[in-house]
């Protein structure tokens, strides 16, 4: 129940919904997190634009880019061979979301990451996938790499009148990935989560490594892995990882769940656990991923 | 009270499957909330957005324009119409002080979230807008959040006429620690505190209430667990005679000792439908459903024990952190601790002083298992230090100190006379079950591997069917049983079922007595005008209360039928007469039957063929009061009130993630015992919800303010509960002590599984991070208090 009254509507097209936007206007995705808001009335917007009609949960493939919809649900990005191929990182990080089948039907990556929300699985991932953010406004369309569009908690450098239509990635077909999700039980929201891509080279160097971590600040931190590359990966090299996540925190993200300095004593394990999966992961066919073994029928 | 102890029948001792099932299942269960009466109205409160202040003015006009908005009621306009709340159990009889709570906050607030206005509208949501638009000046005052604030000798006092912020304080047992301390081979003393949770229905508190101004009469329907009392609370506040008020309480989703009776929340909806002369309908919402609370204590302990880990003595000072005072029994969960604490154990001294402090939070509530939990975990962490420190087995160190089963009648030091139970024989077989020695073998192989296994032991003893004399909670309850002339079996009876299926249980045993198939037999429970007075469900009472009354009144029934068969078959009036399957026939001549509806239908239309002393009625009341309820004090002031007194052991299995403080629930193990079981598919329900329950607040549940006292826990993502994933299958042993001298002995099962579980759990965290000199004396068991704890032990 809404106590509050507010216009509704629900455009055909990207363009409409920017010409509906306004300060006094609110987004609407899958309604996870803005309806409940709503409901206690702590946001109480004039006008309530919902997505669900402008044709925004499209998943596709160009050339070795993977292409999402803002719209897609946690649903979309299981049930698509194109991300399972691609993006596994995004399968992996959508099949471990608190809040069951109701809401991976529901919620959706654009929603997730237009909230902004610290704990929220999404954000750090996308950094993680180095995704493009598709952005329609006014002027038209813009691009904006996810890891520019986060200011803090709640906050993206979107103005009012802005929307994000979609992502853009590169496949990361070729790497090997991990994801590591602390939390404080079945119905807790994150406290970290860790999203580390490797990819190594002929003679077993590493050749891209990307780490991401969510939760641990207001915005999601990217770990500079430069001193890994060209390296094999043993177990130092994971520790060195580790003690580079300890270096990169500055300010530990507290909310009710979990105070920063907790964030900040377990961030490094995550990242050394998220590497190591991805380590493991390197060279892994699609089909063992998924349980199933290659040499079953 | 005499009568032979059944076991086992058609129905009982049956994993029978609740009565009404289906109509839960296929969502047909008719709660509160879905009754709509022609004309509702709808009510939404203002909440104080402080924890402690001054109510300097209260500006409804902005409200009372708002769309669809009938009424805008403040406080101080509800007092004409409602005087304060009458108390549970007054802290103002029994050598504490007296607080005067209405409905809505007047002049003052003590606690964020404290109703201070309410407005009705024509819809929920106009009524939750217009809320938004009621103006409140507030003068904020000084906060206090816990209790060495609120003892602190320049403490701001809560309530000036008190001059002190202790609403009540006592002494349980003894105060001779000291002298025995003094010869003690060993003491030991400690510090342990636990947290503020709360009861979490799914279903908040929910009143649909309909004033009828020609017949000056109200109908309240209630999620409620005591429709009777609540009647006589409400007739006596709102100066209205009792016939003048009906309650019925209708399908309830959950109540854990929220629901029950005289909180200021039950006379929100009657108080408003009076004033507007409409129906009323209110919804509590879950941030406010999460404001109630219990368990946050500190509890200090000395302890004195021989070499071989037996306890000589034991000293415990209690404080706990009630919140603002209430008319609720909430702060008696302070008292119950102390009665129950050692209990079960063969403690010679033992000394609780408690001391119930009031805060600027939302106050205490009646919450499962109502204050036994704190003294059960400090008992069984007790346990484990002594046998730390006397190198003693930690199980060896219980069964040393438990009561015998030839001690009992066994009187504690509280005054509570345990009646029966083996609890080294529940040991014995959670032991088994967990096969203790292969798994502290696995344990200290994986710790080579830097695994940090952990196996806790918890022995909880429940008091249950409690009796306060002179209050409106008793050891007793009175049920009706009635069969019509087709053969149909009604039970009315005073006792409620919050779902937890109680109700079939009373459908086996009436069942059983009367010799019909069990879907012959309905209960009609939660409405005072058509069931016998009663005091709902509390305390675990039930069954052992109503079940026991209706199996008195089904006896009275079955006579009846037999005699009517006996006229009917011509046999003489001595002739014994056994009812079996709906046919009665002759003991002695089989082959001489008829079914129990002829017989049934002769009582009401062939009377003058019964013999003349036969009533023609099938219809009986009875009551059970149990003859061990001893109110009148002994020379040490010490009563016996509870009734039942049933127990189990439990064991839990953690691993916990040393780099992160994640804990993995691995196992739980709980042998159970109480007594008769009626229904073993009930029992087992509610012994493993009772231990999620305590699993919840051993590591997740968790009630969080902010700094100002405003609440940060509001909904179930940041109170959390635990989920099925969360929780391993609990496995269940079993053992079966009869209440002695009871008809069916049975004991309470209704707050089972929760304090063992909190405690085995912390133990099983504790035994985990032992090896790295880590200890965690206080709940809850989060990652981050682990983490913490190893933190320290690092240093």
């Amino acid at each position: 129940m809404i106590p509050t009254r507010f216009e509704y509507v629900a455009p055909r097209t990207a363009a409409d919904v920017v010409a509906a936007l306004d300060g006094e206007s609110r987004l609407l995705a899958g309604g996870t997190w803005v309806v409940p808001e709503m409901g206690r009335a702590e946001s109480r917007p004039r006008r309530v634009v919902d997505l669900r009609r402008a044709g925004l949960a499209t998943i596709s493939v160009e050339g070795s880019r993977l292409r999402l919809g803002a719209m897609c649900t946690y649903s979309d990005l299981l049930s698509s061979e194109d991300v399972t191929r691609h993006a596994p990182l995004l399968r992996t990080m959508a099949s471990g979301v608190t809040g069951g089948s109701a809401l991976r039907n529901q919620a959706t990556i654009g929603g997730s990451v237009a909230a902004a929300r610290p704990q929220s699985d999404v954000p750090a991932t996308l950094v993680a996938l180095r995704a493009d953010a598709v952005v329609a406004g006014p002027a038209g369309s813009r691009r904006v790499p996810t890891a520019e569009l986060f200011l803090g908690a709640g906050r993206t450098t979107l103005a009012v009148d802005e929307v994000i239509t979609g992502f853009d990635l590169p496949s990361e077909r070729m790497s090997g990935h991990g994801y590591v999700k602390l939390k404080r039980g079945g119905s807790s929201w994150p406290i970290v989560t860790a999203a580390a891509l490797l990819r190594l080279d002929d003679d077993g160097r590493c050749e891209t490594a990307h780490l991401v971590l969510g939760g641990v600040e207001a915005v999601p931190m990217t770990v500079d892995l430069t001193i890994m590359l060209g390296r094999p990966l043993g177990d130092q090299e994971l520790d060195v990882a580790a003690a580079r996540t300890v270096a990169a925190l500055s300010a530990p993200w507290t909310d009710v769940l979990a105070p920063g300095d907790y964030r900040a004593a377990v961030a490094a394990p995550a990242a050394r656990r998220a590497l190591a999966m991805a380590r493991a992961n390197v060279g892994v066919t699609e089909g063992e991923r998924h349980g199933r073994r290659p040499d079953c029928p | 009270m005499e009568v032979g102890l059944r076991t086992a029948g058609k129905s009982v001792g049956r994993p029978v499957r609740k009565h009404d099932g289906d109509a839960y299942l296929t969502a047909n269960a008719t709660y509160t909330g879905d009754i709509v009466l022609p004309g509702t109205v709808y009510a939404a409160l203002v909440r104080a957005p402080l924890a402690h202040a001054l109510i300097r003015s209260v500006s409804t006009a902005a409200a009372e324009g708002a769309t669809g908005v009938i009424a805008v009621v403040t406080g101080e306009d509800m007092i004409p119409w409602c005087d304060e709340i009458p108390h549970g159990l007054d802290a103002g009889h029994l050598g504490g002080h007296h607080s005067a709570v209405f409905p809505l906050a007047v002049e003052k607030v003590v606690y964020a979230g404290e109703p201070i206005a309410a407005v009705v509208a024509t819809s929920e949501a106009d009524a939750h807008a217009a809320c938004l638009m009621v103006e409140v000046d507030y003068e904020p005052l000084p906060v206090l959040l816990d209790v060495e604030s609120a003892l602190a000798a320049d403490a701001p006092i809560l309530y000036p006429a008190w001059a002190e912020n202790v609403l009540i304080e006592g002494h349980v047992g003894n105060d001779d620690f000291a002298e025995v301390a003094r010869t003690a081979p060993h003491v030991l003393e400690g510090e342990l505190r636990t947290h503020r949770g709360t009861a979490a229905p799914m279903e908040p508190r929910t009143y649909l209430a309909d004033w009828d101004a020609g017949r000056q009469h109200l109908t309240l329907y209630a999620s409620t667990q005591n429709p009777h009392v609540l009647r006589t609370v409400l007739a006596a506040a709102m100066r209205l005679r009792e016939d003048q008020i009906h309650v019925v309480a209708p399908k309830v989703g959950g109540s854990f000792g929220l629901k029950m009776y005289g909180s200021r929340e039950d006379f929100i909806a009657p108080v408003l439908a009076r004033m507007v002369g409409r129906p009323v309908s209110w919804v509590e919402e879950r941030a406010a459903s999460l404001l109630p609370a219990a368990r946050e204590q500190v509890l200090s302990y000395r302890v004195a024990f021989d070499d071989d880990g037996g306890l000589l003595a034991l000293d415990v000072e209690a404080l706990t952190d009630h919140g603002a005072a209430a008319p609720t029994h909430g702060w008696a969960m302070a008292y119950v601790g102390a009665l129950s604490t050692g209990l079960g154990y063969a403690i010679e001294h033992c000394h609780v002083h408690y001391r119930v402090v009031v805060t600027n939070k939302a106050p205490w509530s009646g919450t499962k298992p109502f204050g036994k939990d704190g003294a059960t975990l400090l008992l069984e962490r007790i346990m484990e230090r002594v046998a730390a420190a006397t190198g003693v087995d930690a199980g060896t160190v219980r069964r040393r100190n438990f009561v015998a089963p030839s001690a009992f009648p066994y009187r504690h030091t509280s005054g509570l006379e345990l009646d029966s139970g083996d609890y080294a024989a529940a040991l014995d077989q959670t032991l088994e079950i967990l096969s203790h020695e292969r798994l502290r073998a696995d344990q200290a192989r994986l710790r080579a591997q830097g695994r940090y296994l952990g196996i806790g032991l918890g022995f909880e003893l429940m008091p249950e069917s409690a009796d306060i004399p002179g209050g409106f909670v008793a050891a007793y309850d009175t049920s009706t049983v009635r069969m019509s002339p087709s053969g149909r079996v009604s039970v009315l009876t005073g006792v409620t079922s919050p779902g937890t299926g109680s109700d079939t249980g009373i459908c086996q045993l009436v069942a059983d007595e009367l010799g019909v198939a069990l879907d012959t037999v309905s209960v009609v429970q939660g409405d005072t005008d058509t069931c016998p007075y009663g005091f709902g469900n509390i305390s675990s009472r039930s069954l052992v209360t109503g079940g026991n009354a209706a199996v008195l009144a089904a006896r009275d029934v079955a006579d009846k039928i037999r005699a009517a068969a006996r006229a009917l078959l011509r046999a003489d009036y001595d002739e014994p007469v056994l009812i079996e399957d709906g046919i009665a026939r002759l003991t002695r001549d089989p082959s001489r039957s008829v079914s129990v509806v002829e017989a049934a239908r002769a009582v009401y239309t062939r009377s003058y063929e019964l013999e003349l002393d036969v009533e023609p009625h099938l219809e009986s009341t009875r009551t059970y009061r149990p003859s061990n309820i001893r109110e009148v004090p002994d020379a040490l002031g010490r009563m016996q009130t509870y009734t039942t007194y049933p127990y189990a052991v439990h064991a839990s299995v953690v691993e916990v993630d040393v780099e992160t403080g994640v804990v993995t629930l691995l196992r739980h193990v709980a042998t159970h015992d109480c007594g008769t079981v009626v229904n073993p598919l009930m029992v087992d329900g509610q012994v493993t919800g009772g231990v999620v329950m305590g699993l919840g607040a051993a590591f997740s549940e968790e009630l969080v303010f902010d700094d100002d006292g405003i609440p940060l826990t509001t909904g179930f993502k940041t109170y959390l509960l635990p989920r099925a994933v969360d929780v391993p299958r609990v496995e269940l042993g079993h053992l079966c002590t009869p209440a002695p001298g009871t008809p069916l002995g049975a004991k309470g099962v209704g707050e089972a599984g929760f304090a063992g579980a909190l405690a085995a759990a912390f133990n099983a965290v504790n035994d985990a991070v032992a090896p790295l000199g880590a200890r965690l004396d206080r709940t809850p068991l989060s990652p981050i208090a682990i983490m913490r704890a190893l933190r320290e032990a690092r240093r």
